[in-house]
């Protein structure tokens, strides 16, 4: 088993709120993605998950146990920033991490750099930002974790190395170790996680798995018999959760039955009436855009 | 027969109904036939970089479907008792309907009338179906 939750978890800086009562429950095994525009407070979670910040209110438990220094044998961290000593070579590092963790496969490390097309021979500071990244990578993964915990963990790579993380990411997930990861590349967080928080200005916007946020949420769209047409009706639907109108275009962000939405638009005259699938871009940007959290916003109304 | 599986993991539907509706079309056209093993779900999600547990919930409702069948070791295979051949093609039948539907809802949105629907629908008969005019 290897579970992580976060509860009514908050952090301030003075008086300033990076994370505000968060609560996830991540399941063992879950490859669970964390989305948010710069400044969300990902990286603030993710401190506060290892013990590097303290916590202002709220716990952080794996199996249901708070953290302890033997937790960290379990834990495999790969921070946004690069940590590597400059004036230390890849084969440094590999052995000072080898002394620092009772587990760690030193032979699969060699495996994984090589895979990347990192020189263990060279120093840290002379690989490019996305060699540094690799280096963490494989470092973190041959540690063989319980936990994964990866801030931007394809940062700087090219293409082809971003889908071997992510290929090292699915497999670490099928013998049951539980990830945690963060990345701007919408793409990747599609393909590779299964559930996923998407956190604006500390606070959670939306939670779910991805399959069924593609599911429950579509677009019905239809140009309106004329501008003045009343959407008073669909404002108090609880079927929709946002109204877009601008002159006699009507978009309507739906949660259930699109289907019986866009018939009954049909019904009431509207003409191009269609059913529009969201991506998790989509819906992330419906998400976090500027007051549109599930508000109702009616533009340019008649 | 191996089949090759493509997702668009960008697109709006979701990856596990994309997968279902891939392998039922296999089995409906007959490409994987009856007692034929599927991938495992970790070499399948390794090969398409997409989540296990994704494949895991795509492979369940397949089962539940009674496309396939899966028994623990030896893993997942299409059912070979002819159940899998009939389910696939009813939701051929399934997809097919739906994208009649969405075409006439288009049509009517679009203000066609009723006669110039049916017009259309003749002329795509004609067009893929010729040989049973």
């Amino acid at each position: 088993m290897s579970t992580i939750s976060i509860s009514h978890l908050s952090k301030s800086y003075g008086p300033f709120v990076a994370v505000d009562d968060l609560s996830i429950e991540i399941p063992t095994g879950t490859v669970y993605g964390l989305l948010g525009p710069n400044g969300a407070g990902k990286t603030t979670t993710f401190k506060c998950l290892l013990g590097l910040a303290n916590t202002s209110f709220g716990q952080i438990a794996y199996d249901g146990l708070a953290l302890t220094p033997a937790t960290f044998e379990r834990i495999a961290y790969v921070p946004e920033r690069n940590v590597l000593y400059d004036h230390l070579t890849v084969a440094e590092h590999l052995e000072m991490t080898r002394r620092a963790y009772k587990k760690f496969d030193v032979k699969r490390a060699i495996e994984l750099l090589g895979q990347f097309g990192v020189d263990p021979r060279k120093r840290a500071r002379a690989l490019s930002k996305g060699m540094k990244t690799a280096t963490m990578v494989a470092i973190a993964f041959a540690r063989e974790p319980d936990f994964l915990i990866l801030d931007e963990p394809t940062s700087g790579l090219d293409p082809v190395n971003q889908r071997s993380v992510l290929n090292l990411i699915i497999n670490e997930a099928t013998r049951g170790c539980t990830v945690l990861f963060s990345s701007h590349q919408i793409g990747q967080v599609e393909r590779a996680a299964d559930r996923i928080a998407i956190l604006q200005n500390g606070k959670l916007a939306l939670e779910g798995a991805v399959d069924d946020l593609k599911a429950d949420r579509k677009i019905v769209e239809g140009i309106l018999p004329s501008e003045d047409f009343s959407v008073a009706a669909y404002q108090n639907d609880r079927r929709i959760v946002r109204v877009d109108k601008q002159g006699r275009i009507l978009r309507l962000t739906v949660v259930h039955e699109p289907d019986d939405i866009a018939s009954s638009l049909s019904t009431a005259g509207a003409q191009g009436v269609r059913v529009v699938d969201l991506n998790l871009e989509d819906i992330f940007i419906g998400a976090v855009a500027p007051d549109t959290s599930n508000a109702v916003v009616v533009e340019g109304a008649a | 027969m191996p089949i090759i599986m493509t997702v668009d993991p960008r697109s709006g539907v979701p990856i596990y109904l994309q997968l279902i509706e891939q392998i039922k079309r296999s089995v409906a056209l007959g490409v994987m036939a009856g007692g034929e093993q599927l991938p495992t779900v970790k070499q399948l999600a390794l090969d398409l970089t997409i989540n296990p547990n994704t494949v895991a919930r795509a492979y369940r409702d397949l089962e539940r479907d009674g496309v396939i069948e899966t028994s623990p070791g030896r893993g997942s295979f299409v059912r070979g008792d002819g159940a899998a051949q009939t389910t696939a093609q009813n939701a051929g039948m399934d997809v097919a309907r739906e994208s009649f539907e969405a075409a006439v809802r288009e049509a009517k949105s679009l203000g066609l009338a009723r006669s110039a629907v049916r017009d259309l629908f003749a002329a795509s008969l004609d067009r893929w179906l010729p040989e049973e005019r």
